[in-house]
C-alpha cells in the first residue's frame, strides 16, 4: 500500500474510532444517570428523560472530562512529584509547595518576588485602573458633540494594548534618554516652574516608594515595622468604634474585621502548617482553635451562615491534616496528632447533631478549650520563651525593643528570634474585636472602656513600633557606615532618598528596576477602555430622579457624586475591581514583551514565573504547584470580595 | 425518536469518516528559529524541491518562530511528543534536551563527510557520547570596534581587561546624566550580558566547573571578570540613575554613538556595507592570568527523540549541510559554515567574512557544555544584577552563584 493510501486509510479509522468513543460514551452516561434516576426513585418516564437529557449533553461532559477535568488532575499529581521533562519522575509529596511558600532555595525566591510583583500590580495597578477607567466614563457620560468618536477612540487601547506593535511603540516612547514622554516631561518642566517641581516630586516619590518595596521584597528584614500595621488597624477599627453610641453597627464592624483577620491567620497557620518541615500539626490545630472561637461567637450573635461556615473550616482542617499525617507524617505523628485532630474536631460533629442552643455552646467551647490546650502546649513555648513577650511592655511604655543596634547579626537574624510573630498580634487585635462584637447594648460603657483601654494600647504599640522601626532601619545604616560597606537591604532605597532630584534626572521606565513596574502599570492604565465601558453603562442606569431630588435638597457635585453615582454603580464597580485584580495576578503578556534583562526579575508576575518554570526550563512539576497556589490565591481573594461585598448596592 | 436519533448518529458517523480522509504524502516538517523572509523563500523555492525530487512521495514543510517563544515551543513539541521532525537549537541546547533527543549514531557515525565538520562544532552537537543531530551554522561572536569613531584608533583592539576599561573611559561620554557616546556596548544593551560574563571567565583563565563537576563561581577568574563588567559599567554609567542612549533605528555600531560592542553578525551591516573599512574585528580582552578568545556559536539541526523513524530526517540533515548548500545559505541567510571544506570559496569572495574566519580558527570557542542553562541564566542574571547596581558585594555574589549553581547541578543529576 503506498504511503497516501495509508494515511487516508488511518484518517478513516481515526474518524471512525472517535465518533464510536462519542457515541458509546454519550449512551453510556446516559445509562448511568438514568440508573442513578431509579436509585432516587423517579417514575420510569423521568427516567427516559433523564437517560435522553444526558444522552445528548453527553459529548459536552466527555469533553469536559478528557480535555479539562482530566488535565486539571494530572496537574495536581505533577505538582506532588519532581516531574522534568526528560528525566524520570518521582512523588516528592509536598516538597514543590514547601520550597515554593517557604521561600526556600532561589526558586523560592524567585517565586515570592514574583508574588510581590504580582501583589504590586494588584495593589497599586488595580485602583489607578479603576480610578482611570471611571473618570473617563464620566467624561463620556457628557451629552457632547461626536461623542460617540471619543468612545471609539478610548476603547481603541483596549484592541491595541497587547499588541506587540503597540507595546512596543510604549518601549520607544518609554525610552530614558529621548523618548517621547520624558521629552515631553522635560519640556514642561524647563518651561513651569511648579511643573519642575511637581515632576521631581514624582521622580523622588515613585523611586522612593518602590525601593523601599523592593527592599521588602528582597526577603530583607523589616524588624519592629512588622508589629505597627497589626496595631494600626487594630486602633484605626476601634477608633471608629469607641466613639459616640455603641450600636449594632458598631459591634458589625468590630465582627467583620475580626473575622477577616481571623480568616487570614486560618489560612497562614494552616498553609504553613502544610508545608512546614516536619509537618507542623501544632498550626494545623491554631487555625483550627481560632476557627472554633469564631464558630463560638458567630453562634452567640445568633448568625447561622456564619457558624456553619467556621464550624465547616476546622473539620475541615482536621480532615486535610488527618490525611496529610497519614499520608507523610511519622508512625509517632501519626498516632498522637491523628488522635489529637478527632478530639478536636469530636465537638464540631456533636455540634451538629445535637439541637439545643446550649449544648452547642458547651460543646464549642469544649472544643475551643481543648484545641486552645493544644495550642498553649505546641506553639506558645516555641513562640513566646525566653521573654519575648517582653516587647509588648516595652512598646507600651514607649521603650526601644532593639537590643543590640550595633550587631549585624542580631538585626538580620537574633531580633526575629527573640520576639514573637506579628501574627500574634493580629490575633489580639481580632481577639479584642471579636469580644467587642459580643457585648450588646446591656454592657454599653463595660464595652466603650474595653475599646477605649485597647484603643490606647494598641495606639501606643502602633506609634513605638514605627519608631522602633525607624532605628531599626538607621542601625544598618550606621553598621554600614562604620565598615564601609552598603547597607543591602536598602541600597536602593538609601540612593534613591539620600537628596532632591536633580534638574537632569528622568524617570529611566523602561531600563530602571524602580520604574518597571510603573511602566507596565502605566500601559495597563492605558488600556483602560473595557473597565470604562462597563462604568459607562452603569452610569447610564441612574435615573436622573436621584439627582434631581439632590438638587433640590442643594447637594452640590460632590455630594451627588460620592451619595448618588458611587453607590449606584457599585456592583460595576465591584465587578470591575473582582475582574481587575483576577487579571493583575495573571499578568504575562506584558511582561513577556516589555521585559529586559536588567528589568526581568523586577517585572515577572507568578504567571511569567510559572511559564519560566514549566516551559523554559521544563520543570512541570513546580510549574503545576505553581499553577495551583496561584489558582487557590485567586479564588481565596475572590470569595474575600464576595464575601465582603456589602458596600455594593443592588437597586431593589 | 428512536430512529431519528440512530439516523443521525450514522450520518455523523458517515461524515467524520468521509470528510478527513484527504490523500497525503509523507511529510517532513523542520522548524527552524529566526529566519528572514530570503532564507525562507530559499528553502522553499530552491532547497526543498531538490530534496523532494531525490525523494518521491516526501514533502517538506517550514515553521518558523523567534528565539522568543523558542523554549515554550520546543517544549510544547516534547512534552507532547508530537511535533516537527527537524528541530533548530541553540549551542548549549544539547545538554538541555539531551536524552530527549534521538542519538543519531547508527546514521551518522560512518558517514564520511562528518571529518569536514569543524571538531567543536560535532562536540557542540554531542550529548552523552552521542551525535544528537547535525551543526548547520556557526556564529563567531568578536568585538567590534569602530576606529573613525575612536580616540586613539592604535589602541584597538585592547587585549586586557585594564586596557580595555582604559578604552571605554577615552571613548564613553555622559552629558546631563544622559549617554551620549558609549565606548562599548554588550549584546543585550545592558551593560552585561550572561553570555557574555561566561566568556570573560574563561578569558580570565577561568572555567566554569571544578574537577568534581561542581560550580567554579567561587574561583578568582570570576571575581575578576564580575570586577571588569562592573568598572566598565560604572565608566559608563557613573550611577545608576544615568540614563542610556537615544533610540536609534538600525544596527548600534552604525548608529554614531556606539565606538565598540559585541553583536551576532544579524545585527551588524551587510557585509558588502563601506562602513566595514572602519570597523575592526577582534577577540575579547583577557585577564592577567587568561588568554583573548572568541565566543563561537553554532546553531544545528536536531531530531526529537518522539520521530519513530528518524532515516528520512537523518537524510534531510546530510542534503542540508552538504559543502554546496553550506556556501548557499552562506550568501542568501549569512550563515557562516561550520564545513571546513566550504570555506575556501566563501574567504575568497568576502573578506569580511575570511577575517571572521581566521579569528574564529584563531580564538574561537564553542559555547557549549553550559549545564543546566536554563536555570543558570536566571541565576546569572539576578545575582549578577544585584552586584552591578551596588546591591550586593562581589563576595556575596560569587557565594550565591557558587551555592546556588551547585544547588542546580544537583538537582538535575550532575553531581553524585
Amino acid at each position: 500500500m503506498d504511503v497516501s493510501a495509508q494515511a487516508r486509510l488511518e484518517n478513516l479509522l481515526w474518524a471512525i474510532g472517535t465518533a464510536a468513543f462519542i457515541v458509546i460514551g454519550s449512551v453510556l452516561v446516559g445509562q448511568a444517570a438514568k440508573m442513578i434516576a431509579r436509585w432516587r426513585g423517579l417514575s420510569t418516564s423521568d427516567q427516559r428523560k433523564v437517560f435522553w437529557g444526558f444522552l445528548f449533553a453527553a459529548p459536552w461532559i466527555i469533553g469536559f472530562v478528557i480535555f479539562v477535568l482530566g488535565p486539571a488532575l494530572a496537574s495536581l499529581y505533577y505538582s506532588f512529584t519532581d516531574y522534568k521533562l526528560g528525566k524520570e519522575m518521582n512523588w516528592t509529596g509536598l516538597e514543590n509547595y514547601r520550597e515554593l511558600l517557604l521561600g526556600a532555595g532561589a526558586q523560592g525566591r524567585r517565586f515570592s518576588q514574583a508574588m510581590f510583583n504580582s501583589f504590586y500590580y494588584m495593589a497599586v495597578g488595580v485602583p489607578l485602573q479603576i480610578i482611570t477607567s471611571l473618570g473617563m466614563a464620566m467624561l463620556l457620560n457628557n451629552q457632547l458633540r461626536g461623542i460617540r468618536l471619543f468612545r471609539l477612540i478610548f476603547y481603541l487601547p483596549v484592541i491595541l494594548a497587547g499588541g506587540p506593535a503597540a507595546l512596543l511603540a510604549w518601549r520607544y516612547m518609554l525610552a530614558g534618554n529621548g523618548g517621547f514622554i520624558n521629552v515631553t516631561l522635560q519640556n514642561l518642566a524647563d518651561s513651569f516652574f511648579l511643573f519642575d517641581w511637581l515632576y521631581r516630586g514624582f521622580i523622588f516619590t515613585v523611586e522612593a516608594f518602590n525601593s523601599f518595596y523592593a527592599g521588602i521584597a528582597g526577603g530583607d528584614p523589616i524588624g519592629p515595622f512588622k508589629y505597627a500595621v497589626p496595631a494600626l488597624i487594630g486602633a484605626l477599627v476601634l477608633l471608629s468604634i469607641a466613639r459616640g453610641e455603641w450600636t449594632p453597627a458598631k459591634r458589625a464592624r468590630a465582627w467583620l474585621v475580626a473575622e477577616l483577620i481571623g480568616a487570614t491567620i486560618i489560612v497562614l497557620l494552616a498553609a504553613r502548617a502544610l508545608v512546614a518541615d516536619p509537618l507542623d500539626p501544632g498550626l494545623l490545630l491554631g487555625s483550627g482553635a481560632l476557627a472554633a472561637a469564631g464558630a463560638f461567637i458567630a453562634h452567640m450573635r445568633g448568625e447561622t451562615r456564619r457558624f456553619h461556615l467556621w464550624t465547616l473550616i476546622p473539620l475541615a482542617l482536621a480532615a486535610v491534616g488527618i490525611v496529610i499525617l497519614m499520608t507523610f507524617g511519622s508512625d509517632a505523628e501519626r498516632s498522637l496528632y491523628v488522635l489529637a485532630l478527632l478530639a478536636a474536631a469530636a465537638p464540631l460533629v456533636l455540634v451538629y447533631i445535637t439541637r439545643t442552643p446550649m449544648k452547642k455552646r458547651r460543646l464549642l467551647g469544649a472544643g475551643a478549650a481543648l484545641l486552645t490546650g493544644i495550642i498553649i502546649v505546641r506553639l506558645i513555648p516555641g513562640q513566646l520563651d525566653g521573654g519575648r513577650l517582653a516587647v509588648l511592655p516595652q512598646y507600651l511604655t514607649l521603650q526601644s525593643a532593639i537590643a543590640q543596634p550595633d550587631n549585624l547579626d542580631y538585626l538580620n537574624e537574633g531580633f526575629a528570634a527573640t520576639t514573637p510573630a506579628a501574627l500574634w498580634l493580629y490575633g489580639l487585635v481580632a481577639l479584642v474585636l471579636g469580644g467587642l462584637s459580643l457585648a450588646d447594648n446591656r454592657y454599653p460603657r463595660t464595652a466603650r472602656t474595653i475599646a477605649l483601654v485597647s484603643l490606647a494600647a494598641f495606639g501606643l504599640i502602633a506609634v513605638s513600633a514605627a519608631i522602633d522601626g525607624v532605628r531599626y532601619f538607621q542601625a544598618y545604616n550606621q553598621i554600614a557606615a562604620a565598615t564601609g560597606e552598603q547597607n543591602y537591604h536598602f541600597a536602593q532605597f538609601n540612593a534613591a532618598t539620600a537628596q532632591w532630584p536633580d534638574k537632569n534626572r528622568v524617570p529611566l521606565w523602561m531600563t530602571n528596576e524602580l520604574w518597571s513596574k510603573p511602566s507596565l502599570i502605566l500601559i495597563t492604565m492605558w488600556s483602560s477602555g473595557a473597565g470604562m465601558l462597563i462604568f459607562l453603562a452603569a452610569l447610564k442606569g441612574v435615573p436622573r430622579a436621584f439627582y434631581e431630588a439632590a438638587e433640590v435638597d442643594g447637594a452640590n457635585r460632590w455630594q451627588k457624586f460620592w451619595k448618588i453615582t458611587l453607590p449606584m454603580i457599585s456592583p460595576a464597580m465591584f465587578y470591575n475591581v473582582v475582574i481587575g485584580v483576577i487579571a493583575a495576578l495573571q499578568t504575562f503578556d506584558t511582561i513577556y514583551i516589555l521585559r529586559t534583562p536588567q528589568t526581568e526579575d523586577d517585572l515577572a508576575s507568578a504567571a511569567f514565573f510559572l511559564f519560566n518554570r514549566t516551559f523554559r526550563q521544563l520543570e512541570i512539576g513546580q510549574g503545576a504547584a505553581v499553577s495551583w497556589i496561584l489558582a487557590g490565591i485567586i479564588v481565596l481573594l475572590t470569595v474575600l470580595q464576595f464575601r465582603y461585598n456589602k458596600w455594593v448596592y443592588y437597586e431593589a | 425518536m428512536k430512529k431519528h436519533f440512530v439516523l443521525v448518529a450514522a450520518l455523523a458517523l458517515l461524515l467524520t469518516a468521509v470528510l478527513p480522509a484527504v490523500a497525503q504524502d509523507q511529510t517532513l516538517e523542520i522548524y527552524i528559529t529566526g529566519l528572514t523572509e530570503d532564507t525562507i523563500k530559499w528553502f522553499n523555492e530552491v532547497a526543498f524541491p531538490a530534496f523532494e525530487a531525490d525523494h518521491p512521495g516526501v514533502q517538506l514543510e517550514i515553521l518558523t518562530g523567534g528565539w522568543g517563544e523558542f523554549d515554550a515551543t520546543v517544549a510544547g513539541w516534547i512534552t507532547t511528543g508530537d511535533g516537527p521532525e527537524i528541530v533548530y537549537l541553540g549551542s548549549e541546547y544539547a545538554a538541555t534536551f539531551g536524552d530527549l533527543l534521538a542519538d543519531l549514531d547508527p546514521y551518522l557515525k560512518d558517514w564520511e563527510e562528518l571529518d569536514q565538520f569543524l571538531p567543536a562544532a560535532l562536540e557542540a552537537v554531542t550529548w552523552d557520547g552521542h551525535l544528537r543531530g547535525l551543526p548547520l551554522l556557526m556564529s563567531p561572536r568578536p568585538v567590534f570596534y569602530r576606529t573613525d569613531l575612536a580616540a586613539d584608533p592604535s589602541v584597538i583592539p585592547p587585549l586586557t581587561f585594564a586596557d580595555a576599561l582604559e578604552f571605554v573611559k577615552a571613548n564613553s561620554a555622559v552629558e546631563n546624566n544622559a549617554m551620549t557616546r558609549m565606548g562599548f556596548m554588550d549584546i543585550g544593551s545592558g551593560l552585561f550580558d550572561d553570555q557574555e560574563f561566561i566568556a570573560y571567565i574563561w578569558s580570565a583563565g577561568g572555567e566554569l566547573y571544578n574537577e568534581d563537576g561542581t560550580s567554579a563561581f567561587d574561583s578568582e577568574a570570576t571575581a575578576e571578570a564580575l570586577k571588569f563588567m562592573y568598572d566598565r559599567r560604572r565608566i559608563m554609567m557613573p550611577d545608576e540613575t544615568t540614563a542610556g542612549l537615544p533610540p536609534f533605528e538600525g544596527v548600534p555600531i552604525a548608529s554614531g554613538n556606539v565606538v565598540s560592542g559585541i553583536f551576532p553578525m544579524w545585527n551588524m551591516p551587510a557585509t558588502t556595507d563601506p562602513l566595514w573599512e572602519n570597523i575592526v574585528a577582534a577577540p575579547y580582552p583577557a585577564g592577567e592570568n587568561g588568554e583573548p578568545l572568541i565566543q563561537v556559536f553554532i546553531d544545528w539541526l536536531s531530531v526529537p527523540a518522539y520521530v519513530e523513524d528518524p532515516a528520512l530526517a537523518v537524510e534531510f540533515l546530510k542534503f542540508i549541510t552538504s559543502k554546496e548548500n553550506a556556501i548557499e545559505l552562506s550568501k542568501v541567510a549569512g550563515f557562516t559554515p561550520v564545513r571546513t571544506d566550504a570555506w575556501e570559496e566563501l574567504k575568497a569572495s568576502n573578506p569580511v567574512w575570511a577575517k571572521l574566519l581566521d579569528l574564529a580558527v584563531e580564538y574561537g570557542r564553542p559555547f557549549s557544555d553550559i549545564r543546566a542553562s536554563a536555570e543558570l541564566r536566571p541565576l546569572i542574571r539576578e545575582q549578577v544584577a544585584l552586584y552591578m547596581s551596588d546591591q550586593q558585594s562581589l563576595e556575596e555574589t560569587q557565594q550565591m552563584l557558587k551555592e546556588e549553581y551547585d544547588a542546580i547541578l544537583e538537582d538535575n543529576g550532575y553531581l553524585d
